[in-house]
């Protein structure tokens, strides 16, 4: 077995092992901090054997881009742990105790080191690194590699392996590795209703992983995944929203949480390229970035689409994939990642109609189309805001409508004028009625005449016939 | 002046039931669309009353229709199929609202029992009430609840384009309201029409002898 090799390459063999045993226990005894050691009871000889080197502060190693590769592992830290169980040569299998501290490793940064050390974790978290594989995450390590970027996560960057300790020990809010990154967003959700929850509460309230997902995190604004974790935990929320809001369905459908939920985000709409066949959102195919070159082509003066663009580029995503099957689906959402983790408590979420549902409210004051990148974060460019109120974007537009603010102008146009024919109808023929009494007066007069006349005429002949009659 | 019964009992709940749902349709239509312009009451009692009233305007719409189908009254829609009669009616027509009315020339429409509406009315409730009307009561129901309909929505060309047909139904019945009452008091006194709506009795005026029958 390997440990057996690495165990004989450091430490003597057969009758001299034993002594040296004895006496490294001697020693490890008589250091302060006993009580500590005391539980490195289950640890294996071999981790031991490397901890005895690597448990001293400030141990590391200089790198070839001069950074410096901490080699410090805390043994206290180690034995409480998830991996207090493995030996060292589980994952640091390419150590050659024969060279090992004697011969100087090339070692070119740290992010190269971590990066050489993914498939260690892949040998046991098989299904979490398939997950984590096809994460965002992972797709900004690939990114990375080719852009040169070195900030997205690889497993140890989340997990430092040596000091990981399961999510059922750590504090209810401490130790999440996602601040290390996010921490804007962090601070955000740590003051919202959630975090303040953690806090007081403990783990019953959620938490990054509990909405995000461990290891198939995803871009937040990709499909309804978001939403989807809410009503997972808010099961009676679509109920009770009916209780109150009519077309409570399509509200859900339309809106994001946060739009309600966080009362001072300043929101926008998102107007996402949407297969309609498919039933998913429509994300650019790695290596064609057709949106950017179609929006960039549409928008010349970077002011942002109006109908007419935003109708011929819907035209040019249908010939890719046929007619109808590229559509535009309109979300309200919060603007920034930040205001969708200031959630507040439901008695403060907004509830009043007038906020969406009049002419200029703030939500529409700002349009994105959107389409998912590769790795499915938002690819983004601006639509003219006047866009949602005309009547040529009822086809390019046609999934989203929100009553009263998004109307078509030129229909409020039409009931003016409607109105204007239906009230100055009638009182233009009413004064051209009144005008005419005169005429009316005479005709009225004549007519009378004429019967009167008529009836005159009728009397004698009548008296004649009667005469007759009687003869 | 003989009086004929004309407007039998479901007609005339049908009608006065209809016009103060469609005023109320209007009034709360107006403030559903025009928020920031009219705030009568809040917004979602408008919305929730704006559906009441237009489910009741729909079994409203079945009387109307049960009535005339299972009676004779359905006479009074037949439509006239002579198109050269009918053109020449509605001349007619149109002649005596735009210029004989103010002369003071009799209307030239007399109304029966079975003939109680003159060509104009004849052809625009026809048209009103088979196509205008369902299609505003269907377009209503798909956006009171859009979820539900979604794939009959999205067959219609989505929810803008149901919209905007509701809504330009709207603006036409927002100028019917206005020009039927006005129209309904051009009759021998300003409320005849009104009162025979009321009653159901329409006072007509006796046949005036013609020119020249009594020397014959």
């Amino acid at each position: 077995m390997k440990s057996s090799w690495i165990l004989d390459k450091l430490i003597p063999p057969a009758s001299s092992r034993s002594l040296i045993l004895a006496t490294m226990a001697a020693l490890l005894l008589s250091v302060p901090g006993m009580a500590t050691r005391a539980e490195d009871g289950d640890l294996s000889k071999e981790t031991k054997a490397c901890l005895k080197c690597h448990d001293k502060e400030g141990m590391g190693k200089k790198l070839e881009n001069q950074e410096t590769l901490s080699l410090h592992v805390s043994t206290k830290a180690f034995v409480e742990s998830m991996h207090t169980k493995n030996d060292c040569e589980d994952c640091h299998s390419g150590i050659d105790a024969k060279t090992h501290g004697k011969e100087k490793a090339v070692i070119k940064s740290k992010r190269e080191y971590s990066l050489s050390m993914q498939g260690s974790c892949r040998e046991c978290h098989k299904k979490n690194f398939a997950k984590y594989e096809d994460s965002l995450h992972a797709a900004l390590v690939k990114e990375g590699s080719k852009a040169g970027r070195k900030d997205a996560p690889l497993c140890a960057d989340c997990h430092n392996p040596h000091t990981l300790r399961s999510v059922k020990i750590v504090g209810p809010i401490a130790s999440t590795p996602c601040a290390k990154c996010h921490e804007d967003i962090f601070k955000a959700y740590s003051k919202d209703v959630h975090g303040l929850e953690r806090i007081a509460k403990g783990k019953t309230a959620p938490i990054c992983f509990d909405c995000h997902k461990t290891h198939d995190v995803k871009a937040a604004s990709f499909g309804d995944g978001i939403k989807d974790s809410c009503l997972s935990c808010h099961k009676e929320a679509v109920n009770e929203h009916k209780d109150w809001l009519p077309n409570a369905a399509l509200h859900f459908e339309a809106i994001s949480c946060p739009v309600c939920h966080v009362p001072g985000a300043q929101r926008r709409v998102n107007l996402r390229l949407y297969d309609n066949v498919a039933k998913r959102q429509i994300s650019e195919k790695s290596g064609v970035p057709l949106f950017e070159k179609r929006t960039d082509g549409a928008d010349l003066q970077n002011v942002g689409l109006d109908e007419r663009a935003l109708l011929s580029l819907l035209r040019e995503f249908n010939q890719d994939g046929g007619q109808g099957k590229t559509v535009l689906r309109g979300r309200l959402e919060v603007r920034s990642g930040v205001e969708a983790h200031q959630l507040t408590e439901k008695s403060k979420a907004i509830k009043d109609c007038n906020t969406c549902h009049r002419a200029g409210a703030e939500p529409f004051q700002s349009v994105m189309l959107t389409i998912a990148s590769p790795d499915g974060r938002p690819l983004r460019h601006g639509v003219q805001k006047d866009v949602l109120n005309s009547l040529q974007a009822t086809e390019s537009v046609r999934g989203f409508y929100a009553i009263g603010s998004t109307r078509i102008k030129l229909l409020d146009y039409a009931l003016i004028l409607v109105l204007l024919a239906g009230i100055g109808g009638p009182l233009a023929h009413m004064t051209i009625k009144w005008m005419f009494r005169r005429v009316r007066a005479q005709h009225e007069a004549e007519r009378i005449a004429e019967l009167a006349q008529t009836n005159s005429q009728a009397l004698p002949n009548d008296r004649r016939a009667d005469d007759d009659a009687s003869k | 002046m003989q009086k004929l019964y004309i407007n039998p009992l479901p007609v005339r709940i049908w009608h006065w039931t209809n016009a103060v749902g469609f005023i109320l349709l209007i009034a709360t239509g107006l403030q559903i669309r025009y928020l920031d312009l009219i705030q009568l009451v809040p917004f979602r009692t408008a919305v929730v009353a704006h559906n009441w009233v237009g489910f009741v305007l729909i079994a409203n719409f079945f009387l109307w229709l049960g009535f005339y189908l299972f009676t004779d009254k359905i006479k009074v829609y037949h439509p006239e199929l002579s198109p050269t009669k009918y053109f020449r009616a509605s001349f007619r027509q149109m002649q005596y609202y735009g210029y004989g009315i103010f002369r003071g020339d009799p209307n030239p429409h007399h109304v029966s029992v079975y003939h109680k509406f003159n060509a104009l009315q004849s052809m625009t409730y026809q048209i009103i009430m088979m196509l205008v009307v369902p299609v505003q009561f269907f377009t209503g129901v798909l956006l009171w609840d859009v979820t539900r309909f979604a794939a009959m929505v999205e067959m219609f060309g989505g929810v803008r384009v149901v919209d905007t047909v509701h809504v330009l139904f709207f603006i036409f019945f927002t100028g019917f309201i206005f020009i039927h009452p006005y129209l309904a008091s051009l009759s021998h006194t300003p409320w005849a029409h009104f009162k025979a709506m009321i009653t159901g009795y329409e006072e007509v005026e006796d046949e005036a002898p013609k020119k020249g029958a009594a020397s014959n």
